[in-house]
């Protein structure tokens, strides 16, 4: 893969090669397809429990992955064929095209990294079934074959991101923009786990890893549009999907059961896995970070005190907070006050480099294609 | 390949996904392979193993099994890992999802190798009882976690690679 040149001819027209909007619904839609069967996967293995290969939740991980990565080698495909007919390729759809295994292919930056994302969930998915051979139908998430297969979709919701990242001068492209990051962010929340595996004394790791990347992303929203209402876009659209999946997870999992004969297990616990490990505090955050800008923006501030300030206040809200959340949703009391001051202080200085990197990366985000703000 | 041709493959894909699917739903029953004895109090407990020997990280369903059945009585389980960290609080003994006329546990994997402690607390009829079960746990099978791990965060270091080409490539905006 080249990433050094672009020898794609780009030139600014109006048509678009192919259709930009049809594509990119496709890989979000994929990324939401796969967010969904995550959130009914849990609540199935909490709530019911057997596994098999074929259960509808898995059926939705994979034809989430399916369609982004077919929308991804389709556009790929149709753009290196433009190239090559001396077809003008627009920029804006996915990004600046770019030359991969040599002039073989003319890949859209974007929907690159969207594909390599979905080719990559399907090889750790011939890992996952080996695992399963070997070990058995353990229903953790924290396994590694699974901490592949989701890093594998953040990817390619990271190619979703930079899709709509490029089209964000106009106003459906910036929304579709921020509920990519959404989702993006939600996800998150579970391959977070993984940091399960990291035992640091009584420091709560998930929740550390939560707070870094809530800020980055909400962050990242903010310096994407650069205009007041990121940060809280995204923080709206993740309240709203956890409002969508608090509702769905219990229920699809009830009506599945129900349909495969399979009784509920004993003592289920009621709260919905996957909307209960987002920080419900991440409007406040939103509504912090917009707050910060606002006064950055008339004192002239400059954006790496903005990112700090903003990511250390805040990573400490998520961490300090989470056990609040916790003990409101499970009712199991709080955990040490060490734990809880250090996870804190932690969440903090996790949160500091997450709005540092959250300006540094969102600015990455607009260089995909500089474009004319406002139309 | 037209249009129509395209279609009718796509729908012979569909339907063999589908129509396969059914066989594959049916949950595999518990076979117990192994049992062990425990006295919780006035209870003798069977428990069932679908594997054995056990070993770490490998999946497997637990029966709990008291005299007499489960339908008069109630319980809890902690479990112990080597070397004594024990569970926060126990857990109520609940009914297998596929075999409900048994207590148990389904698909669970114990993470460490060594002796695990499993303790039994048992109400009913005849009061309450309290047994332990010292389990015997094999190192895991296949390769090494370390390993593993490496191996299943390509992704995420094939990310951090993206970040550092387009870091290098794109200049930093200094004010808000």
């Amino acid at each position: 893969m080249d990433l050094t040149a672009s020898r794609a001819s780009v030139a600014a027209t109006t048509r678009t090669v192919p259709r930009g909007v049809t594509a990119a619904s496709f890989v979000l839609g994929g990324t939401v397809l796969s967010l969904t069967g995550l959130t009914w996967d849990i609540q199935w293995h909490s709530d019911v429990g057997p596994d098999t290969f074929f259960t509808l939740p898995h059926l939705l991980l994979y034809s989430g992955s399916a369609f982004s990565g077919i929308a991804s080698l389709v556009v790929v495909l149709l753009t290196t064929a433009a190239q090559r007919a001396g077809r003008p390729v627009d920029p804006t759809v996915g990004g600046r095209a770019v030359a991969v295994f040599g002039r073989t292919f003319a890949a859209p930056v974007g929907y690159l990294i969207s594909g390599i994302g979905a080719a990559s969930f399907l090889i750790y998915g011939l890992w996952d079934q080996w695992w399963h051979g070997l070990y058995g139908f353990d229903a953790v998430i924290a396994s590694p074959p699974h901490i592949g297969l989701l890093l594998s979709i953040t990817i390619t919701m990271v190619g979703a991101v930079m899709v709509f990242a490029v089209v964000r001068s106009r106003t459906w492209g910036a929304a579709w923009a921020l509920i990519s990051l959404a989702v993006l962010l939600t996800f998150s929340t579970v391959t977070a786990i993984g940091l399960s595996q990291i035992d640091v004394g009584n420091l709560n790791t998930v929740t550390i890893g939560l707070s870094f990347l809530c800020v980055l992303i909400v962050v990242m929203g903010a310096r994407l549009l650069d205009r007041p209402g990121g940060a809280l876009g995204v923080a709206v659209a993740v309240a709203v999907l956890q409002g969508v999946y608090w509702w769905f997870s219990p229920w699809a999992t009830r009506v599945y059961a129900d349909s495969t004969g399979l009784p509920l297990r004993d003592y289920v616990v009621g709260v919905p896995g996957l909307p209960a490990l987002m920080p419900m505090c991440l409007l406040l955050v939103a509504v912090v970070i917009e707050g910060l800008l606002v006064l950055g923006r008339r004192d002239g501030r400059s954006l790496k005190v903005f990112g700090l300030v903003a990511g250390a206040i805040g990573g400490l809200l998520v961490a300090a907070l989470a056990p609040v959340q916790n003990n409101l949703l499970y009712g199991n009391g709080f955990p040490q006050v060490s734990g809880i001051v250090g996870t804190a202080v932690a969440g903090l200085v996790f949160g500091a480099a997450g709005g540092l990197l959250g300006v540094r990366f969102g600015g990455m985000l607009r260089h995909l294609a500089p474009v004319r703000e406002g139309r | 390949m037209g249009v129509k041709k395209t279609v009718v493959a796509l729908l012979g894909v569909v339907g063999l996904l589908f129509g396969t699917a059914g066989t594959a739903l049916a949950y595999e029953p518990v076979n117990v392979v192994h049992t062990e004895q425990v006295q919780a109090g006035p209870y003798a407990l069977t428990v069932g193993f679908s594997t054995w020997p056990v070993k770490a990280l490998q999946s497997l369903d637990f029966t709990f099994v008291p005299d007499g059945g489960i339908a008069d009585k109630s319980g809890t389980l902690s479990l112990a890992r080597p070397g004594g960290r024990r569970s926060v609080e126990p857990d109520p003994l609940v009914r297998h999802p596929r075999k409900l006329d048994v207590w148990g546990l389904d698909i669970t994997a114990l993470p460490d190798p060594g002796e695990w402690k499993f303790t039994f607390t048992v109400d009913g009829p005849d009061g309450s009882g309290t047994g332990e079960l010292v389990l015997p746990v094999q190192e895991q099978p296949g390769p090494p976690m370390g390993l593993s791990w490496a191996v299943s965060t390509v992704p995420l270091f094939g990310l951090v690679a993206l970040i550092v080409i387009a870091w290098r490539r794109t200049r930093e905006d200094t004010s808000v």
